[in-house]
């Protein structure tokens, strides 16, 4: 840690995590609803539970990103945050507005559209809080002593990303309409600018852990978010084949999004390459472990599992199934849950001055949450495809097929938990680094150094 | 090799590029969307049923165009698949109409909440969305019925309407239907007309603590379909 105000992003990560964990106890609600225990039903009925999974993913994915853009920007930018007081503020109305929307949607009280439940007035508060964390990066950036691509490409990631939450908060009568612009949300967040966030998250960490020249990685940063756009902006249409927009969207949302998981390997290829060039080992091998395992299984689920189904002869029957929670669930744990925790396991001893960076609690909980989210991937899988040939090809009636795949859920279930284990293990490995300390700032190269390393 | 210089044009000149043929495409969809969604047809009706909709958030358990959670059945087709009748009753109390299954809230909804919410099936179900839902490629009642040969006695009697807009969403018929209540091959044989007449008018009273719920059946429904059922032998 360079700066004092670096701090700040601790309680971002630690909030995320805490929302995170929240995120999963839902999740098992609804694991067992799907297998027909639905005792929950009267507290919290399934889209209930749904709403706050899903809001609580991206709520605390943007926690996350928030840390690590708070964390970053002041070394890229080579001077502390604007505002200190600013960053504490948005983080506290954030989550004000995180717990409200979560009891609320307990009493019914939503917006009812897909991923954007939140309802309309606490949208406002959303974009005030962004903003917010725009105003005090931007100042941050303009102030400081240097522009680096790095810099820039997250700041635009989030400036984008603020930008493009305003479709979403249009009426629209028509559904087809209503459904187009809420995917200019969705889909441009997690497949556009989503990507630019974590693409550049991903260059730092490289720069940082593997002492490769700066120069080379940005170059390759630009080339990766330009192939994400060609592809990503036009691969939109895969999600117009069948909501009432016209047919072209088959041959080109089809085209596009065979290109998307371009972008992802380029990712996997960048970080892999960049790991073999680095001549220098540093220290923190779980943190290495998070970017690495982040750049490849972002490929595997959103990329690979991403073009399982994105061909429209295929999607015509997989639209709309449990095929979709499969692509989701390894593509959002790959891209973006993975770059946080890498981060945050960066951050966390140059913070802290505790080097628990090759522990054993760390290392099983990457390899356990790892192993548990691949096997509820698994899980999905199978229940989807059994899902598709027997409601979609045979013709068979909807609950009567859910009755045929209730034992899936339950192998959900158990890899959930193996999942579970993992994320458990992180918190109490995260508990034991304690509190960031003020006499870490200016020390984290020597930190480094004690163990044998001298990075950028 | 490429140079940074050249790897932020190919960035640059690739987003802005897309993005204006993306919002290009955009203005031709908002053009032809109308046309292709019977947008005329949106009536008050309709816009009040698609509020109902959200400010339920049927979209958390069901899908409508595919869009949604994966919980409850998908509902873009479901007029065509249920028929108003069903839904009418449905919609008063979900649960009696699967009593011991997955659960679905009861929301009290007024008679015309419920006319708003078939209104905007109605509309939904008319969108021309390029062959969604799929057919399905074989229907299990063919290859029930191939299967299993003569041995399948059928019935003399045309089966009504409301057979299928009703009983079939639980019980089903040589293969096809739900399997929520128990299945109706050969009920002839088991039951006569006029026990199944009791029977359909108010199933409490024949065997109390039944699951099956008291349907708002015409004494012409019931004769329509008592005489269809007995003569499933």
């Amino acid at each position: 840690m360079k700066f004092k105000s670096q701090k700040v992003a601790y309680w971002f990560f630690a909030s995320a995590l805490v929302l995170l964990s929240l995120q999963i106890i839902y999740g098992f609600i609804m694991g067992f609803a799907h297998m027909g225990y639905d005792g929950w039903h009267a507290v919290t009925p399934f889209n209930t539970s749904r709403a706050v999974h899903t809001n609580l993913l991206v709520v605390w994915l943007l926690t996350g990103f928030f840390g690590a853009t708070y964390f970053i920007i002041p070394e890229e930018a080579d001077r502390e945050l604007f505002s200190v007081k600013l960053a504490y503020i948005q983080l506290v109305t954030l989550m004000i507005v995180g717990v409200t929307a979560v009891v609320g949607f307990h009493f019914n009280w939503w917006e009812g559209r897909k991923i954007l439940e939140i309802p309309r007035p606490l949208d406002f508060f959303v974009v005030a809080n962004v903003l917010l964390f725009i105003f005090n990066i931007g100042m941050t950036v303009l102030k400081g002593k240097r522009f680096t691509t790095t810099g820039i490409v997250l700041f635009m990631g989030l400036f984008s990303a603020a930008l493009l939450y305003l479709p979403g908060m249009i009426d629209f009568d028509n559904q087809t309409i209503d459904s187009y612009f809420r995917w200019w949300v969705v889909h441009l967040w997690v497949e556009g600018v989503w990507e630019l966030i974590m693409g550049a998250i991903l260059a730092y960490l490289l720069i940082k852990l593997t002492g490769v020249d700066r120069e080379v990685i940005e170059k390759w940063l630009y080339v990766i978010v330009g192939l994400t756009f060609l592809s990503g902006i036009l691969g939109t249409g895969h999600h117009y084949y069948y909501i009432g927009a016209p047919k072209y969207w088959l041959a080109i949302g089809g085209i596009f999004s065979a290109m998307e998981p371009l972008a992802f390997l380029a990712m996997a290829l960048f970080g892999l390459f960049m790991y073999r060039r680095s001549e220098r080992n540093h220290p923190n091998v779980i943190a290495m472990l998070w970017t690495i395992g982040s750049a490849v299984m972002s490929f595997v689920g959103a990329g690979f599992l991403g073009f399982a189904h994105t061909l429209p002869q295929v999607n015509l029957w997989t639209h709309g199934t449990l095929v979709t929670a499969m692509h989701g669930h390894l593509s959002f744990w790959g891209a973006y849950a993975m770059i946080v925790f890498a981060i945050m396991t960066y951050a966390m001893p140059l913070m802290t001055g505790r080097k628990l960076w090759n522990n054993r609690m760390g290392l099983y909980a990457f390899w356990l949450s790892n192993l548990g989210m691949v096997a509820m991937t698994g899980a999905f899988a199978v229940a989807g495809i059994a899902q598709v040939y027997l409601e979609r090809r045979l013709g068979l009636d909807f609950l009567a097929v859910q009755k045929e795949i209730e034992p899936h859920f339950l192998g959900l279930i158990l890899a959930a938990t193996l999942f579970s284990v993992g994320i458990t293990m992180y918190l109490i490995n995260f508990y034991n680094f304690g509190l960031p300390k003020d006499e870490m700032v200016g020390k984290g190269d020597k930190l480094e150094a004690a163990s044998g390393f001298s990075g950028e | 090799m490429l140079s940074k210089s050249q790897a932020r044009l190919f960035f640059l000149i690739g987003t802005v590029g897309f993005s204006l043929l993306f919002l290009f495409l955009t203005v031709d969809t908002m053009r032809q969307v109308p046309k292709q969604t019977n947008q005329d047809q949106i009536t008050e009706a309709v816009k009040r049923g698609k509020r109902i909709w959200e400010h339920n958030y049927c979209m958390g358990c069901h899908t409508i165009f595919g869009e949604g959670a994966y919980y409850a059945p998908e509902l873009t087709k479901v007029i065509d698949r249920r028929g108003e009748a069903w839904i009418r009753v449905f919609l008063k109390d979900p649960q009696a109409m699967y009593p011991g299954q997955r659960k679905m809230t009861n929301y009290d909804f007024s008679e015309g909440q419920i006319d708003d919410l078939i209104a905007y099936f109605d509309w939904i179900g008319k969108v021309d969305l390029n062959g969604f839902p799929p057919k399905p490629v074989k229907r299990l009642v063919q290859a029930a019925s191939s299967n299993s040969g003569s041995s399948f006695a059928t019935t003399t009697v045309d089966q009504p309407a409301i057979y299928g807009q009703l009983c079939t969403a639980c019980h089903s018929l040589q293969g096809s239907g739900g399997n929520v209540g128990p299945a109706l091959d050969g009920v002839g044989n088991r039951f006569d007309e006029e026990y199944l007449g009791k029977w359909l008018k108010d199933p409490q009273a024949v065997i109390a603590g039944t699951a099956m719920p008291k349907l708002p059946l015409s004494d012409s429904d019931i004769s329509a379909l008592t005489a269809f059922l007995s003569g499933l032998k």
